[in-house]
């Protein structure tokens, strides 16, 4: 695919069909990953997937078309479909297409290298042999990966910006089926490949916490401390992210609306959202409209110091974007996400946090939090598995119960925090982080 | 869609280093998408997806390439690559693809992809507009009719050449009521595998007035009470329950790994005796339907549990292989992105002998839940989790108070022996399952049922 000649064919149909402004958003994406299922390669997998997304300006309203087919006849086909879509849509495009940013600064980070064929599979094999080396209660159903991960975007438009970015992911997982006292568990581990990222750590994460949920117990119901880990808290924090979208606060779909400078948390807390954070592999320098990305605390000190803006929703609130419009995928019409979207650290180790709890629950897995939380409202009711506290201490292993409440009542309720935050592996161009994070009288439904 | 000869230079190339067998899946699909929100047309987007995944097969190992690029040299070079990570052998073979035509059991009027853009804004505005006046505390609703068109093409070794075109229609409505700075939300979203005739069964008025409902509801409504209670469990998308608690773990992918709770009890009661659950794919026009699955196979009505025997698994090809038992016509996939794996496609706890207001008179207390959310489930040890999206408190068997944030979370081999009581009007309702394979539509259903003891996630 010769990318200029699309782009050639897309200038040559909107010239012809009265276009003026339009945005080319092109993203490609190349992906391998070798698996393993009872120790041996069970399976291998590449892909190559490109799209294109057209944005034009018609008659003062917005019209989208996307393709996958990447035929020059294609191109006029798709400005028609997008002048089409223009037409029948009614709100009023109030930003058009952007001209640029004054300046760019691109991250200060290595190019991304791709794994290779043969440097997976052997990645793949030492993990495998690891998990099984790691303890006699490692069962068949036990798997492996290692995969690589790419990905290119060029956004040019109109107005002659014309940008480009490219990242990816190197990651190794671990998924440990053990068996011990009668009894089944299984966990996974994911890990980004590092300098120092050894198999056997993966292995080691996974395996020793499958055989931690073995003989697990119903924890009581009722009201009590609670930790949740860091790993469990970005995933909480990123379910609510949208609330702190000003698309969702202008649609009516966020509580925080019209919260700014108010303090919606405890005192503690302070989000920051940082498109470049130091030590992520993932960095971005400009947003899906072309905007210059950079680093924002969104609450500071439990003051909510922003909500997150592309142009359409900054326009309309009389603010300035803070460069954080976003494409889902190739095709999505833009919105808007954070970059690395983190809960700061405080300053506790893990064992003054148990300390400070006292008698409690430790909550090390949450799931099914598509469905149990709603970020409309704030409302979540999880299933969750993990540790009791007691004497300020980790102890017994429980599960099957809900840890419930509502997000920014949670965000009130943070009494102490640790001082590491735990990022996960990045899904997109998004990354989430916290530090454990202990909060007083939460809901626990069990026995 | 592309050339016989084409096809089988493909496949020969895959197969060429040692693979038993190979397969090629050929997609061309166009996704429409109109967004009403605030009463305006937001956004109108339109998609076309088209790639091609090939995939070759030795013993249980499997190889799979997918591109976008699908020139001639493009879907070589992807044949070659996948032959290269099967092996080194050189092993020539001549592949003869003969054309099979498979009959279409769900016809479409109304073709999504080619009516009129004006038809589609104004069923979806219907809708929007009626759960906008049905409160003056709906404070926001967002409408999004999604319409897929969908062209498949299979070919593979064994000389299987065939193609399908397959259509899907769904509208949501999302519902947001807002009162003394709380937001609740109420959502409907019916689909079939249909065009627009769809709304001749589901009147746009109405997928308004239902999401807009139990918003209000929901904001009039205290908090769930925590602990184990009887639930009940309305009919439609209650069936998530049989979905989450058994379905995945009744999948080859996680039975063939050895990886489910439901691993070798075939012929074993796994459920209460009034339990029958059925896996149907050839439903006509159902939402999770379709006339052959991803790998080319018809799909076909599985009886998976009957009065609480474990009849049978959905099993995908690689599953057939790994579990020595026949394809279940459930090789399912969202895109040619990803390789087929064994998923649900309309699936649903069967009617049973008890009468519905029987059901809810036996509770002393306990919980209605009247409409359900999406959930989640580990099929290892059957633990699993789902949202109660509008529930109520059930007293000396009378529904009362509405209740809101509730979750249900149990195992699977549990909860199945503790479904004691199963009522009489099955209907089912639309989801989209993300797993191995990604997105797929399916159908979830049951009649009204009562769990006996089950967690409610409350406060």
């Amino acid at each position: 695919m010769d990318f200029n000649a699309l782009k050639a064919a897309i200038q040559n149909a909107a010239k012809k069909l009265g276009v003026t402004e339009y945005e080319i958003y092109y993203m490609s994406s190349s992906d391998i990953s070798v698996d393993t299922l009872n120790n041996e390669i069970s399976n291998f997998s590449s892909g190559l997937a490109g799209g294109l997304c057209l944005r034009l300006v018609m008659d003062g309203k917005m019209g989208y078309a996307s393709t996958e087919l990447m035929e020059e006849a294609e191109m006029e086909n798709l400005v028609e479909r997008a002048i089409e879509n223009a037409k029948y849509t009614e709100k009023e495009d109030t930003v058009g297409i952007f001209a640029g940013s004054a300046s760019y600064e691109k991250p200060n980070v290595p190019d991304f290298v791709p794994k290779d064929a043969a440097t997976l599979k052997e990645l793949a094999l030492a993990t495998s042999a690891a998990v099984y080396a790691e303890s006699d209660a490692v069962q068949n159903g036990t798997s492996s990966a290692a995969m690589s991960s790419g990905c290119v975007i060029r956004l040019c438009n109109s107005h002659g910006l014309d940008l480009e970015t490219s990242f990816g992911v190197n990651a190794v997982m671990a998924a440990a089926v053990v068996a011990k006292d009668g009894e089944v568990e299984n966990n996974y581990s994911v890990k980004e490949m590092k300098d120092g990222l050894r198999p056997e750590d993966v292995a080691k994460e996974a395996v020793s916490e499958a055989l931690a949920k073995i003989g697990a117990s119903h924890v009581e119901s009722g009201k009590m401390n609670v930790i949740i880990d860091g790993k469990q808290m970005r995933a909480i924090l990123s379910v609510f992210s949208s609330a702190f979208s000003a698309k969702s606060a202008q649609m009516g779909m966020s509580l925080l609306a019209g919260k700014e400078n108010t303090e919606i948390a405890s005192s503690i807390v302070t989000i920051s959202d940082d498109p470049k954070r130091e030590g992520l592999s993932i960095q971005s320098y400009f947003d899906a409209e072309g905007v210059a990305a950079y680093r924002k605390n969104v609450v500071e000190n439990g003051v909510l110091k922003t909500l997150l803006h592309n142009r359409e929703t900054a326009k309309r609130a009389g603010v300035e974007t803070t460069g954080n419009a976003s494409k889902g995928g190739y095709s999505s019409p833009v919105d808007i996400s954070p970059y690395a979207f983190c809960i700061e650290a405080g300053a506790y180790t893990e064992d003054e946090l148990f300390a400070l709890a006292g008698n409690g629950v430790y909550i090390t897995e949450v799931k099914g939090l598509h469905a149990g939380a709603n970020a409309v409202t704030g409302d979540f009711s999880i299933e969750s598995a993990g540790f009791v506290i007691k004497d300020g201490k980790k102890a017994n292993a429980v599960k099957s119960f809900t840890i419930a409440g509502n997000f920014f009542e949670l965000l009130r309720s943070i009494t102490a925090l640790s001082n590491e935050v735990k990022f996960g592996v990045p899904g997109g161009k998004t990354t989430f982080g916290s530090p454990n994070v202990l909060i007083k009288d939460m809901s626990v439904a069990g026995k | 869609m592309l050339e016989k000869r084409l096809l089988e230079e493909i496949l020969g190339i895959a197969v060429s280093t040692g693979a038993d067998f190979a397969e090629v899946y050929c997609e061309l699909t166009r996704n429409g998408r109109v967004v009403l929100m605030g009463g305006k047309i937001e956004t109108i987007a339109d998609n076309t997806v088209s790639g091609v995944g090939i995939r070759a097969f030795l013993g249980t190992r499997t190889v799979y390439g997918s591109t976008s690029d699908i020139t001639r040299e493009g879907l070589i070079k992807c044949a070659r690559s996948v032959a290269e990570a099967m092996g080194d052998k050189h092993a020539p073979q001549n592949v003869v693809l003969t054309e099979r035509v498979f009959p279409n059991i769900h016809p479409v009027k109304v073709v999504p992809s080619t009516a009129e853009m004006k038809t589609k804004i104004s069923l979806l505005r219907e809708a929007c507009t009626a759960a906008s006046e049905y409160d003056e505390r709906i404070a926001q609703v967002v409408g999004n009719l999604l319409t897929v068109d969908h062209t498949i093409q299979i070919a593979n070794t064994e000389g299987l050449l065939t193609s399908d075109r397959h259509m899907r229609t769904r509208m949501a409505v999302n519902a947001i009521a807002s009162a003394g700075g709380e937001n609740q939300s109420g959502s409907a979203s019916p689909g079939r595998g249909m065009g627009l005739e769809v709304f001749e069964l589901f009147p746009p008025k109405e997928i308004g007035i239902s999401a807009a409902k139990q918003a209000i509801t929901n904001l009039t409504a205290d908090y769930c009470p925590a602990g184990q209670m009887t639930v009940a469990i309305e009919n439609g998308f209650g069936g998530v329950i049989f979905h989450e608690a058994c379905g995945h773990s009744l999948e080859a992918t996680s039975v063939g790994t050895g990886r489910s709770q439901m691993c070798g009890k075939l012929g074993q009661k796994i459920a209460n005796e009034k339990v029958t659950a059925i896996d149907d794919g050839t439903i006509p026009n159902a939402w999770g339907s379709v006339n052959i699955d991803d790998e080319g196979h018809p799909t076909q009505k599985n009886i998976l549990i009957e009065n609480g025997i474990l009849k049978n698994y959905m099993i995908d090809r690689l599953g057939s292989r790994r579990m020595g038992m026949p394809m279940t016509g459930n090789g399912r996939r969202e895109s040619y992105l990803y390789e087929p794996t064994s998923r649900m496609t309309n699936t649903y706890i069967a009617n049973g002998p008890d009468k519905n207001e029987d059901i809810i008179s036996s509770i002393e207390y306990g919980l209605y839940a009247k409409s359900m959310g999406g959930g989640s489930v580990n099929p290892l040890t059957g633990a699993f989790n789902f949202a109660v999206n509008e529930g109520y408190i059930v007293r000396n068997g009378k529904i009362c108070e509405a209740v809101r944030g509730a979750s249900l979370v149990g195992t699977g081999s549990q909860i199945l022996q503790d479904i004691d009581m199963v009522g009489q009007n099955l209907d089912t309702a639309q989801g989209m399952c993300g797993s191995a394979s990604g997105s797929v539509p399916t159908d979830v259903g049951q009649p009204l049922i009562r769990v006996s003891k089950i967690t409610v996630g409350g406060r």
